[in-house]
């Protein structure tokens, strides 16, 4: 069962990649079909294991997947966020890039639902070469995709090493999700360093975050949307589960870096965010900054702003998704994604404007949508493990948020037209049935957070446990 | 001293037989045939032969057997090299069917088929003597191979390999006659006796053997001739050169770390090697970034290829030499999955071993492009091949044997050939702004069977990984 979830858009993805006839509605219909399906099949998720064993030798690994606890809102997430891309895309070439999008949702699958180290590395391998074949295929700049691949495969080396030195000195892999294992040994340090890396790199955080605003601003909407709701959690996602889990002694020892990267990301995204005049990049920036703001709750070992985190995770892969498709609308049809160039749609477009509005408000943290909930949480958190400095920087940042949302809704909507913007018709209604789900899920979180509150996974018990100062 | 030889003997080097049996009836069929018959008549009698001495190779799995007086090795891992070494050779073989080289055909079959013979000898080299002679029967045949193509870098190829080649050989040589000086003996495991380890013979007769071996290998110091003989040497033959002689040369040098050094010695005489396996994975990865043509790339790679295997090797466990083996095996797969690729896009030329040829490829032969992305990626030891496989087993085993430092080359060096790798994926999927200005030739006939030859590398490159527990405890 979790192996369809799996291999099912993986199949499709590469029989859409392969066969040559081609019909716009048919193969979006297809794609979207495959991952409603994965959306219907993963609510069952919970409790279902699947396992064969791979290695015997120098460590045990198996193809062991299930759900480590906090995958399930993850897959769910993704398979949402993949069915609303899908729906929305617009590019040319739709047959090979809804082919990309099917194995990214798939090898995405994969790596929420490893439970082997192994098989985690395998697939953080494999996500990357969708990403890398549209931005070669779609992207508009020689540098994007080199930048995206060279800085996600040095993280991804680092993770491999890491996970070849926890093989051998743990014995086995076959390790997510479970708990009381423990490492020790004087390398533990260097497998926590490789992971810590590769995690960072793909969150990103600053500095080590410059693939990103390029490869956000370059790829079609529809593809950023799911690149940036979901994968940007992959690396969220190990080091909760991976980080924290096995190593939370060296995370708790570098806690200190890694709110300190988050602040100067939460800073220096809301600042340069405040300045750009491409759309996308604005978003892109505030993913930076919102990012780090997940990063400082992790990295406070406190389990209010770990619930925050995790609450927030989904959150902004909700908003983050609808933000991009809206910015791919409006790049489609006014063919440019600069500021100073753009203005005044609103008046001709009010739908187009509103459900901007929405995700703008969303991004920036409004009550009653999930942003702030998850915001409130890690802020609440953080404050509580002592962190006041951070929590001081993240409110800074968060009166940016507003200020460049703001920014980036007038440059669009309001102000006088632009007399050589091409007029173009308003939201079509598969463009607002695409984003429909996204807004539906922000609004039921934000008022009905708890339902995403019943997280039972190792990590967050030894988070809290630790965070209570009862030794495991 | 006389030893007696017994049928059991001459039954151990039935597979060689065979392979140089063959490679006679391809020379007698060409001789007797009517003018103008065509070259899928070698190729078939080739094809028939090297599958016979396969099955038959394969047959001796487990039989372990010391023949000639131990010169040479039946069972253990002798067999896996020389399946892989049969294998490279028949992809060679396709590869001729697919390019073909007109009225040389049988005569450069036939070649390879002796050639292939002598790297199955070092294969299974039980003394100094088997080894050398095995040696230069592969290299002797590869001169004379390097030289077929009508064309300048052919010859230059073809020269250049024979003297620095010769070299390398009179390196080995005077090292084996040290070795012999000090023990007595040309078997390898008179070597082992613990009273060597102090005598000076000894240790500098290893080193020139070494620096022979190094140099066979393509190691860092010793490389420089393998990209220009690869450029130079005609499409199939660069594909065999590639696998096979690597094959052989590693089996002889695992069998010299293994099984002929006397206890203590190895740590300190072999850390030079390690060092240049260290440097080899860097600078061959970093040589691939300025590459223009195929058979130059696959020459640096397989530079740095070869010190991911050498990281294996160090150590010295048996389950290092099972990874070697292991990742030597997916190596073959996908340098030969490259080389059918390019062999599909030329038309009895050598197109497909200019890169610029693969621009826009991804949109004028998806298929094709889709293959080489996968034998590439298969290089570049990213899932879901059987080089990701390959490089986890090997760093597992560095980091368990404490040269975790060749690791850390092995990962940098990663690293760096991706982008080289990666520039050929890229240039095959970007749209060719001046439209299709270098559009392939069609298929000849046997270009499909070089197709199915890669179909099926891919699918065992998928699976091959799937299943190390089956394929592992094959090696011994």
């Amino acid at each position: 069962m979790i192996g369809v979830l799996i291999l099912f858009p993986i199949a499709v993805g590469l029989g859409m990649l392969i066969v040559r006839a081609e019909h716009p509605y048919v193969t979006k219909a297809i794609g979207a079909a495959v991952a409603a399906l994965t959306f219907i099949a993963a609510i069952d998720l919970q409790g279902s294991e699947e396992s064969f064993r791979w290695l015997a030798r120098p460590f045990e690994s198996s193809f062991h997947f299930g759900d480590s606890g906090i995958s399930f809102w993850l897959v769910l997430l993704l398979a949402l966020c993949t069915f609303c891309a899908i729906l929305a895309s617009n590019t040319g070439r739709q047959r090979q890039f809804i082919g990309q999008m099917l194995l990214l949702q798939g090898t995405m699958m994969g790596l929420f639902l490893a439970r082997d180290l192994l098989v985690f590395a395998l697939f953080w391998d494999l996500m990357l070469l969708p990403v890398f074949f549209v931005l070669v295929g779609w992207g508009q700049h020689h540098a994007t995709a080199w930048r995206y691949l060279l800085y996600n495969f040095a993280g991804g080396l680092t993770l491999l090493l890491a996970t070849a030195a926890f093989g051998v000195l743990y014995g086995s892999t076959d390790v997510i999700g479970r708990s009381g294992v423990h490492l020790v040994g004087s390398w533990v340090p260097w497998i926590f360093a490789g992971f810590a890396f590769a995690f960072l790199v793909k969150t990103p955080v600053w500095p080590l975050h410059t693939w990103m605003p390029l490869t956000y601003a370059d790829m079609p909407g529809p593809m950023v949307a799911v690149v940036s709701a979901v994968q940007s959690k992959a690396g969220l996602y190990g080091l909760i589960a991976i980080g924290m889990a096995f190593m939370p002694d060296y995370l708790r020892a570098s806690a200190l870096l890694f709110v300190v990267l988050g602040a100067i990301s939460l800073l220096y995204g809301a600042f340069t965010a405040l300045v750009q005049s491409d759309t996308k990049r604005v978003v892109a920036y505030s993913s930076l900054s919102h990012l780090g703001l997940i990063v400082i709750g992790i990295a406070s070992f406190n389990p209010i702003a770990l619930q925050g985190a995790l609450i927030y995770m989904i959150g902004h892969g909700l908003f983050s998704a609808a933000m991009f498709m809206i910015l791919g609308y409006v790049e489609s049809r006014e063919e440019t994604r600069s500021l100073t160039r753009l203005g005044g749609l609103g008046a001709q477009n009010p739908r187009l404007a509103g459900a901007l509005c929405i995700a703008a408000l969303a991004m920036l943290g409004l009550p009653g949508l999930a942003g702030f909930v998850g915001e409130i949480l890690i802020l609440t958190g953080v404050f509580q493990a002592g962190w006041t400095w951070a929590v001081v920087v993240a409110l800074v940042s968060i009166v940016l948020a507003s200020a460049y949302m703001l920014r980036l809704y007038q440059g669009i909507m309001n102000g006088p037209q632009v007399a050589d913007l091409p007029v173009r018709p308003d939201l079509t209604w598969m463009e607002g049935l695409a984003l429909a789900p996204l807004v539906l899920a922000l609004v039921l979180i934000g008022i009905n957070p708890h339902a995403l509150t019943t997280f039972n996974t190792s990590a967050y018990n030894a988070a809290a446990s630790i965070a209570q100062g009862t030794p495991q | 001293m006389i030893i007696p030889v017994t049928s059991a003997d001459w039954y151990a080097v039935a597979p060689l037989t065979i392979v140089a049996v063959t490679a006679l009836v391809v020379l007698l069929a060409d001789l007797l045939a009517p003018k103008n018959v065509n070259r899928y008549v070698p190729i078939g009698i080739a094809l028939a032969g090297l599958i016979v001495a396969a099955i038959d190779c394969a047959a001796a799995y487990g039989h372990d057997y010391a023949a000639f007086g131990g010169a040479f090795i039946v069972g253990g891992f002798s067999v896996v090299f020389q399946e892989i070494i049969l294998i490279s050779a028949v992809g060679s073989v396709v590869l001729y069917g697919a390019i073909g080289v007109g009225a040389r055909t049988p005569g450069a079959i036939a070649l390879l088929l002796w050639s292939t013979c002598g790297a199955m000898l070092m294969a299974g080299a039980g003394n100094l003597m088997t080894i050398f002679l095995g040696l230069e029967l592969l290299s002797l045949a590869l001169y004379c191979l390097c030289g077929l193509a009508e064309r300048r870098t052919a010859r230059e190829a073809a020269l250049k390999y024979l003297i620095l080649s010769s070299t390398a050989s009179a390196f080995l040589l005077y090292g084996m006659a040290l070795l012999f000086g000090a023990s007595g003996s040309v078997a390898l495991a008179a070597l082992v006796s613990p009273a060597l380890a102090s005598n000076p013979l000894l240790w500098l007769g290893a080193g020139l053997f070494l620096i022979g071996i190094a140099f066979k290998l393509s190691l860092v110091p010793f490389h420089t001739w393998s990209p220009d003989v690869y450029e130079g040497a005609p499409l199939p033959i660069t594909a065999f050169m590639s696998v096979a002689t690597k094959a052989g040369t590693l089996a002889v040098f695992a069998r010299f770390i293994y099984a002929a050094l006397p206890p203590g010695v190895d740590e300190r005489l072999l850390l030079p090697v390690w060092i240049i396996a260290a440097i080899s994975m860097i600078a061959g990865n970093v040589g691939m970034l300025a590459q223009r043509d195929l058979k130059r790339l696959i020459a640096y790679s397989g530079i740095a290829q070869v010190g991911y295997i050498l990281t294996a090797l160090a150590g010295g466990t048996a389950l290092g030499l099972r990874y070697a083996i292991f990742y030597l095996a997916a190596y073959a797969f996908m340098n030969l999955g490259a080389f059918a690729v390019a062999a599909l896009l030329s038309d009895d030329g050598e197109q497909g071993s200019v890169l610029a040829n693969y621009r826009g490829l991804g949109y004028r032969r998806p298929i094709a492009a889709a293959l080489m992305t996968f034998f590439l990626l298969a290089m570049a030891g990213l899932p879901p091949t059987a080089g990701f496989l390959g490089k986890i087993l090997i760093l597992s085993t560095s980091v368990n044997t404490g040269y975790a430092w060749l690791g850390g080359f092995l990962i940098a060096g990663t690293a760096i050939s991706l982008y080289a790798y990666a520039k050929v994926i890229y240039a095959m999927y970007t749209r060719d702004a001046h439209g299709h200005a270098h559009d392939v030739h069609p298929f000849v006939p046997l270009a499909w069977i070089s197709a199915v030859a890669c179909f099926v590398l891919v699918l065992v490159m998928t699976f091959y990984p799937l299943t190390p527990s089956n394929v592992l405890p094959l090696v011994r």
